[in-house]
C-alpha cells in the first residue's frame, strides 16, 4: 500500500470522525445549525475522499464513469455547506453570491446527470495508467463536455465568494477566523482549479479534491473546537457568577426566583429553597411556591402576578410567608416579566426581600402614633370635660323632671293616662339622646386598634358631630360658630375618629385664640367646600393670628403658645391628614387671625389606599399598575346649623356668605 | 310662673312638673324672648338657665333689675360655677339650684318665691296706696305729720310751728282721717317706709 492510499483514508476517517462527532453536538442542540452544516461538509469531503481514491484505482472505464458521475452528488452537499457555513457561522459573504452558487452548482447536478457520462466528459475512451509517489494511478482519457465550463464558472463564484466574505470578517476583527476559514476556502477554491486542467488534459496528476477539501473541513472544525472550548469556558465562569450571585443573595437575605411560565417550573436559589422547605432537587410549580404564602395573602398575590403578567408590567408586593418550621415572615417582592420576541411572556424573574424587621418596625411606630394620637384626644376631650358633662345634665335633667312629674300625676285621683304615656315617650327620647352623647365620647375616647380599611366619610356630618360635642364649651365660652357647608359634598376615604380629632384640635385652637376677645368678636367660621379632586375644610377665627407671622411653625412638634400644652395637637393633625393623602396648612387673615385649611382627596387611588394604610396600620399589599376609581356616594343633604342662629341671626345668605369666604375675609 | 331654658326638652319637662304641683307657668326659650313678653304686673317667679348661648342668665337678672322688677329668680345652672352663683346672688337671686334639679328642692323653692312674690305685691300695693294718701296732705299737715311721728305732744309742736294748740289738733285730725289710720303707731310706721322722718326740735 502506498502513502497516497494511507494518506486518502486518514483523511476519509478524519472527516468521517469529525462528521459523526458534530452531528451528535448538533442532534444535542439543535437550535444551532452550524453544527449540522459542519457535519454534513465533512461527511461530503470524506465521500470526495474516497470516490477520488476509488478513481485513482479504478480498472476499467466503465467503473471511471460511474465514479466521476456519482462524485458530483457529495461535491454538491459540499459547496451548498460551505457557502452556508460561511453565510451562518462567520456571517459574512453576499447573499446573491451564495445563492448563486446554489444555483449553478444544482445546475451541474442537473446537467451532470443529463449527460452521457458526467458535466466533465462526454466520452471516456480509455483509462491511462502512470506511476506518481511511487503507486501506478489511473487518470481518464476522453472529451471533455463543454457544459463543464459550468462547473468551472461555480468554482470562480466560490472563489469570489470566498474572497469577500474573507475581506468582511477581515474587516470585522476576526481576524483568526478570517485567515483560518477564509484563508482555507480560497486556497481550496484556488488548488480546485487543478480539475479542469486535468479533464482537459493539461496536466497529468490524480484529483486531489478531497484532500483540498478536507483541509478547509480541518480548519472549520478547529473554529469550532474552539467555540467549544470558549463554551467551556463561559459555564465555568457562569458557574463562579451563580456562586458570587447566591453569596451576594444569601447574605442580603435576597431569594431570587424564576419562573418558566411555559413550563410551569420555578427555579430558586438553594437558600431560599431549603427555606421555604422545598427539597434540595426536583421541580417546583407555581401552586407549590404559593402554598408557601400566607392564606390569606395567596389570592392578592396571584392578582398582582396575574396582572403583571397579563400587562407585562414589573411587579411590586409585599406579603406574608410561612417558612418551613411554621414562623411568619414579611416578604417585599419585586419582579419583571419578559416576554418573546412575538410579545408572548415567558419568564417572571423576581426577588423577594425579608423585610420582617421592618415591617414590625412600621407596625410599632403605627401603633405608637396611634396611642399618642389617642393620647392627644383625650387630652382634647380634658379640656372640654365639664362642659361634656353639662351636655349630659341636660337629658338627664329633663329625665329626672319628667319621672317627678309623672310620679305626682300618678298620685292624684284622676290619672291623666295620655298624660302620662306622653312622659315616658320623651324619657325614652331623653334617655336615647344622652345616650348618643356617651356614645360619640366613648367613640372618641376608645382607643381600639389601628383602622385598616377607609370609609366613605361625609365631612359635613363629621363637623357637625364635633360641633354637637362642643355645644356646650361653645357657649359656655360665648363663641358663635357659622357654617357654610357645601351641598352635594362627595365622600372622602378615610378614618372617622381621627378626622373627627382633627377637627376638634382646630376648633379648640380657634375658641383658644378668641378668649382675649370681646364676646361680640368671638366668632369662628367653619367652610366645607369640594374642587377638582379634593374636599376643603377651613376653619377661621378673628383672634389674634399665629404669632411671628410663620404659620408653618405651629405645625412642628412641641410647639405650643399655651401654658399647659404639650404642642402635639396641630403636628398630630398633619400626621393624620398626611396618612389621609391631604395637606394642612395654616394661614394669617388681612385682617384679623388665623385660618387652618386641610384638603382630602376624593378618589382613591391604589397609592393611596396602600400609603393610608400603611401609615394607619403598617400593613399593606400593594401593586403598581391596576387602579379602581371608588364611585362617590351620594353625600346627605345638609340639616339645620347644629349651633343653630349664628348665620340666621347675621340675616346673610349661603351665597353671600360663601362669596366672601372666597375672598377670604370672614364674619 | 315662668320657666326660660333654651334646652325644649329640659324646658318642657319642668313645665311640665310645675303642671304636676298645680302650679301654671310659661316657657321662653331665651332671655330676649322672655323679656319680649314680660308683664312686670304678672306675679309669680322665673325658673332661669344660667348658661345659654347669646343672652345668658346673668344678663337677664340684670335687665330685669334695671326695669325694677322684684320678679324672684331660681337659677338652675348644670355648672355649680362659683363664680357665677356668687354673681347671681349679689344680684338678688332667690335660690341657685344645680341640674339635675330635684322636685324636692324646686318645688318648695318655687312655692316660697311665689309666696315671697305675693307678700311683696301686698306690701307694694299698699305702699303704693300710702304713697298716694301722702300725697294728698298740705304742705302743713306734712310739717304737722312729721312732727307728730317724731312723738311730740300738740303743744310742743305749737311751739315749733308758732300755730296754737288748736290749729295743731285741727291738723292732726285731718292728717289721719286722709291716711285713713287710726292710731299713731301706723301711721309713724308707714310714713318711715316711705322715707319721711319725723322731725325733732334739736334738729330745727
Amino acid at each position: 500500500m502506498s502513502w497516497i492510499t494511507v494518506v486518502w483514508s486518514i483523511s476519509v476517517g478524519v472527516c468521517l470522525t469529525l462528521a459523526a462527532f458534530y452531528c451528535a453536538v448538533w442532534y444535542k442542540q439543535r437550535e444551532n445549525w452550524v453544527h449540522l452544516l459542519f457535519s454534513c461538509s465533512a461527511f461530503a469531503a470524506a465521500a470526495v475522499a474516497g470516490f477520488e481514491l476509488a478513481m485513482m484505482h479504478a480498472q476499467t472505464v466503465g467503473q471511471y464513469e460511474a465514479l466521476v458521475r456519482w462524485i458530483h452528488l457529495p461535491t454538491w452537499v459540499l459547496t451548498v455547506s460551505f457557502v452556508a457555513f460561511v453565510r451562518l457561522y462567520l456571517r459574512a459573504g453576499r447573499r446573491w453570491l451564495a445563492w448563486s452558487i446554489y444555483g449553478l452548482r444544482t445546475s451541474v447536478l442537473i446537467v451532470n446527470f443529463i449527460s452521457p457520462v458526467s458535466v466533465n466528459f462526454r466520452t471516456i475512451t480509455d483509462i491511462h495508467h502512470f506511476s506518481w509517489g511511487g503507486e501506478i494511478l489511473s487518470v481518464p482519457v476522453g472529451l471533455p463536455n463543454p457544459w463543464g465550463l459550468i462547473s468551472s464558472f461555480s468554482l470562480l463564484l466560490l472563489l469570489i465568494f470566498s474572497v469577500d466574505a474573507t475581506i468582511t470578517v477581515w474587516r470585522r476583527g476576526d481576524r483568526r477566523r478570517a485567515l483560518l476559514v477564509g484563508g482555507s476556502m480560497i486556497f481550496g477554491a484556488i488548488l480546485a482549479w487543478h480539475v479542469p486542467l486535468v479533464i482537459w488534459g493539461v496536466i497529468e496528476i490524480p484529483f486531489f479534491l478531497g484532500f483540498t477539501y478536507a483541509a478547509i473541513v480541518a480548519a472549520m472544525g478547529y473554529e469550532l473546537s474552539n467555540d467549544m472550548a470558549r463554551a467551556a469556558h463561559l459555564a465555568h465562569e457562569l458557574e463562579l457568577s451563580d456562586e458570587r450571585l447566591n453569596l451576594a443573595a444569601d447574605s442580603a437575605d435576597l431569594g431570587l426566583w424564576e419562573w418558566d411560565l411555559s413550563k410551569d417550573e420555578i427555579w430558586v436559589t438553594p437558600k431560599h429553597r431549603v427555606q421555604l422547605g422545598f427539597p434540595v432537587s426536583g421541580r417546583i410549580t407555581f401552586e407549590d411556591l404559593i402554598s408557601r404564602w400566607h392564606a390569606d395573602d395567596r389570592d392578592k398575590v396571584r392578582q398582582v402576578l396575574r396582572n403583571a403578567i397579563e400587562n407585562g408590567k414589573d411587579y411590586d408586593a409585599e406579603f406574608r410567608r410561612v417558612l418551613a418550621d411554621g414562623s411568619v415572615r414579611w416578604i417585599a417582592a419585586r419582579g419583571r416579566v419578559f416576554a418573546d420576541k412575538q410579545g408572548k411572556p415567558r419568564r417572571l424573574l423576581g426577588i423577594s426581600m425579608d423585610i420582617t424587621a421592618r415591617k414590625e418596625a412600621e407596625l410599632q411606630a403605627a401603633r405608637q402614633r396611634h396611642d399618642l394620637a389617642h393620647l392627644a384626644r383625650v387630652n382634647a376631650l380634658g379640656e372640654l370635660s365639664s362642659s361634656l358633662a353639662h351636655e349630659l345634665t341636660h337629658p338627664i335633667t329633663a329625665i329626672l323632671s319628667n319621672a317627678q312629674a309623672a310620679q305626682r300625676f300618678l298620685d292624684a285621683d284622676d290619672v291623666d293616662l295620655n298624660e302620662v304615656r306622653e312622659i315616658l315617650n320623651d324619657i325614652v327620647t331623653e334617655d336615647q339622646r344622652a345616650g348618643e352623647v356617651i356614645h360619640r365620647l366613648r367613640r372618641l375616647l376608645r382607643k381600639g386598634e389601628p383602622q385598616k380599611h377607609s370609609d366613605d366619610i361625609d365631612l359635613n356630618e363629621v363637623i357637625r358631630d364635633v360641633l354637637r360635642l362642643m355645644r356646650s364649651d361653645l357657649i359656655n365660652q360665648n363663641v358663635t360658630v357659622d357654617t357654610d357647608f357645601a351641598q352635594n359634598l362627595p365622600p372622602v376615604p378615610g378614618d372617622r375618629i381621627q378626622l373627627q380629632q382633627v377637627l376638634l384640635n382646630l376648633l379648640l385652637n380657634a375658641c383658644e385664640a378668641l378668649a382675649d376677645c370681646e364676646p361680640s368678636e368671638r366668632r369662628l367660621l367653619i367652610a366645607c367646600k369640594s374642587e377638582t379632586s379634593t374636599v376643603q375644610v377651613s376653619v377661621t377665627d378673628r383672634g389674634r393670628g399665629i404669632p411671628g407671622g410663620k404659620p408653618e411653625q405651629v405645625f412642628a412638634r412641641f410647639f405650643t403658645t399655651k401654658k399647659e400644652g404639650m404642642g402635639l395637637g396641630l403636628s398630630i393633625c398633619r400626621t393624620i391628614i398626611n396618612a389621609h393623602q391631604g395637606e394642612i396648612w395654616a394661614t394669617n387673615n388681612s385682617d384679623h387671625g388665623a385660618t387652618f385649611h386641610f384638603t382630602l382627596p376624593i378618589v382613591t387611588s391604589d397609592a393611596l389606599s396602600g400609603a393610608s394604610s400603611k401609615v394607619l396600620d403598617g400593613s399593606a399589599l400593594t401593586a403598581t399598575d391596576a387602579s379602581a376609581p371608588r364611585v362617590a356616594a351620594p353625600s346627605l343633604l345638609l340639616g339645620p346649623c347644629p349651633t343653630g342662629s349664628g348665620a340666621e341671626e347675621l340675616g346673610v345668605s349661603a351665597s353671600e356668605r360663601l362669596a366672601r369666604k372666597e375672598a377670604v375675609i370672614t364674619d | 310662673m315662668f320657666v326660660v331654658d333654651d334646652d325644649a326638652a329640659v324646658r318642657k319637662a319642668v313645665l311640665r312638673l310645675l303642671r304636676s304641683a298645680g302650679i301654671a307657668a310659661a316657657g321662653s326659650s331665651s332671655p330676649s324672648e322672655f323679656l319680649a313678653q314680660y308683664d312686670p304686673n304678672t306675679p309669680g317667679c322665673l325658673v332661669l338657665d344660667l348658661e345659654m348661648p347669646g343672652f345668658n342668665g346673668l344678663q337677664l337678672q340684670t335687665a330685669l333689675a334695671e326695669k325694677g322688677s322684684s320678679l324672684p329668680i331660681i337659677f338652675l345652672t348644670g355648672h355649680g360655677d362659683v363664680s357665677k352663683s356668687v354673681q347671681a346672688m349679689k344680684g338678688g337671686a332667690f335660690d341657685f339650684l344645680t341640674k339635675p334639679v330635684n322636685a324636692k328642692n324646686l318645688l318648695p323653692a318655687i312655692r316660697a318665691a311665689i309666696e315671697r312674690d305675693a307678700v311683696a305685691r301686698v306690701e307694694q300695693a299698699k305702699f303704693s296706696e300710702i304713697h298716694a294718701r301722702l300725697d294728698t296732705l298740705t304742705p302743713r299737715e306734712r310739717e304737722v305729720l312729721q312732727h307728730v311721728v317724731a312723738g311730740k305732744m300738740n303743744k310742743q309742736i305749737a311751739d315749733d310751728l308758732g300755730i296754737t294748740q288748736a290749729t295743731v289738733k285741727m291738723h292732726r285730725g285731718r292728717v289721719m282721717s286722709k291716711m285713713k289710720l287710726q292710731s299713731v303707731a301706723e301711721l309713724a310706721c308707714w310714713t318711715e317706709r316711705s322715707g319721711i322722718r319725723g322731725t325733732n326740735s334739736q334738729d330745727q
